[in-house]
Parts: C-alpha cells; sequence; structure tokens
C-alpha cells in the first residue's frame, strides 16, 4: 500500500475516533456500537500494522541507509568506476536492485534474517543517537561476512560452478559452499567498499 | 456516576489514545529518517494498543456498587 493511502487511512481513522471522543453518546445505538468497534479497535489495529509494514518496506531502500550521512561515502563507492569494486559492479550491472543495494547483500538469508537485520539496524540506531559515532572508514560488519549472501544469487550459476578460478583447485567449491573459504576476504573478492582508501578512482554518473 | 457515564468516560480516553497514536503514526510515515521507525513502533504503537486495550476494557459490564448491594442484603434479613 502506497505510504499517501496509508497516511490517508490513519487521519481518517482519526477523524473518526474524533467523531467518537466528541460524542461518545451515539454507541448506545447498535451502529454506534458498530462504529466504535470499527474505530477504536479494527481501523487503528489494521493502521498500525500498515504502518509497521510500509516502515519495514522503507527500511530495506538503499535512500534509507544512505540518509544517515555516517554512510555517504558507502552510498558513493556503488558509483565507482572500477569493476574490481565488488559493490560497484554488483550495483551498477543490477546484480542486486539498485533501490535495494544496501540490504540485498547486508540481511542475512537464513531463518529470522530479516529480523536479524532489524536489530542490527536498531543498534546504529542506538550508536548513532547515544554513542560516539566512528569515523566511515572504521565501519566494521557485526560479524564476518557469510558467503551464504553470496550464495543466495551466485550458487547453481554458470559463471560461479564452472568459473575457472573456482575449479582451479577441487577442493575450492566445496570450501566456499560450506563458508571455510571466504568469498570476499581471500583475496580473490576482497575489493568491496574500500572507504577510506580509494586513492585517484574515478565515478561513474550513472548515465553512460 | 452511572454505568453509561463510566463507559462514556472510557470510550473518551480510548478514543484520545488512538488519535494520538494515529497522529503518531502519520507524523513518521512522512518523516523518512531511520528514528521514524523506533518512534512509530515505540510510541505510536503504544498509544494505539493502549486505546485498544482501554476499549476493549470498556466493554466489560461495570461492577455493582459492593456498599449498596451488602446494605440491599441486610434489609433483606
Amino acid at each position: 500500500m502506497p505510504t499517501i493511502a496509508i497516511v490517508i487511512l490513519v487521519l481518517f481513522s482519526a477523524a473518526l475516533a474524533g467523531v467518537l471522543v466528541a460524542r461518545p453518546a451515539i454507541t448506545a445505538s447498535s451502529a454506534g456500537k458498530i462504529l466504535a468497534f470499527g474505530v477504536l479497535f479494527f481501523l487503528p489495529l489494521f493502521s498500525l500494522m500498515a504502518g509497521m509494514e510500509n516502515e519495514m518496506e522503507r527500511s530495506k531502500s538503499a535512500a534509507f541507509c544512505l540518509s544517515c550521512h555516517i554512510m555517504e561515502p558507502y552510498g558513493k563507492s556503488l558509483h565507482i568506476d572500477d569493476a574490481s569494486y565488488l559493490a560497484a559492479a554488483h550495483y551498477q550491472n543490477h546484480r542486486v536492485p539498485a533501490d535495494e543495494a544496501c540490504y540485498t547483500c547486508h540481511t542475512n538469508y537464513a531463518m529470522f534474517g530479516t529480523f536479524k537485520a532489524k536489530l542490527g539496524g536498531l543498534r546504529h540506531l542506538y550508536v548513532f543517537y547515544l554513542k560516539k559515532m566512528p569515523q566511515p572508514e572504521d565501519i566494521k560488519l557485526h560479524e564476518p561476512f557469510n558467503n551464504r549472501e553470496c550464495l543466495h544469487c551466485h550458487l547453481g550459476a554458470r559463471s560461479f560452478e564452472q568459473g575457472a578460478t573456482h575449479n582451479a583447485d577441487p577442493a575450492t567449491l566445496p570450501a566456499i559452499k560450506g563458508n571455510t573459504l571466504s568469498c570476499i576476504s581471500s583475496g580473490c573478492h576482497d575489493v568491496v567498499h574500500n572507504v577510506g582508501r580509494w586513492g585517484n578512482v574515478k565515478f561513474w554518473d550513472g548515465r553512460s | 456516576m452511572g454505568p453509561g457515564d463510566a463507559m462514556s468516560r472510557r470510550l473518551r480516553i480510548s478514543g484520545v489514545l488512538v488519535i494520538s497514536g494515529l497522529l503518531v503514526e502519520a507524523l513518521c510515515l512522512v518523516w523518512s529518517k531511520p528514528i521514524a521507525f523506533v518512534v512509530l513502533a515505540c510510541i505510536g504503537g503504544a498509544l494505539i494498543s493502549a486505546g485498544v486495550l482501554v476499549f476493549l476494557y470498556s466493554l466489560l459490564p461495570a461492577v455493582p456498587d459492593s456498599t449498596n448491594s451488602s446494605e440491599t442484603a441486610d434489609d433483606e434479613h
């Protein structure tokens, strides 16, 4: 449901509740009782659920993540004009949805992964408002990046399964799939965002 | 105060809580900052939940005044 529709629903519910507050006597009739049930039970809970769902969806957007200025360099890294930058290559080639680029790679594809991602977001808020914020280049992952997040898309893909480097040693592919050989920290795809270590990189303007 | 008055009062309280929660929710929906999510869940959600609970409580039949009941029983004896 679009945000504007939910806002209209919420304001409509509030206006109806205002009628009941001003004239509670109308609940004396059967129609008034049904109205009270709708206005003070059904509509508020439905509006709350719709609002929460809307916020949960919005929290997946890259714009939401990048609305904290400390994340700006990470958003900028998606536009680096260099295919060796993993995040930029994924973003610019639409290997991840461009408007949910952060969430797609940084969520957890295990059971309760979305819930864990939201808890991680709450921790970010806690640090942002109540603790000393780190410099962007000092931000670290909560835990080592799990290959599961990469394999969610790449598992079974020809470029992954039959890639020359992945098959150079028969032990490599099983090690990647078993998360004993990390995709990003093994010297293979280890240039991800590299905030603070860009040097003289060029940036893609999104048009050419 | 009669049972009808008590119910009206509870409906008013419920309505005020629900309206407050809905207004908080409306503000959070147009306020596109990460903290809006927490405000919606913690403050808006709590106000709306409290309003709904007060509404459900208002549906319970009013308990008769115990003092009057005992006096009536004494009169019968």
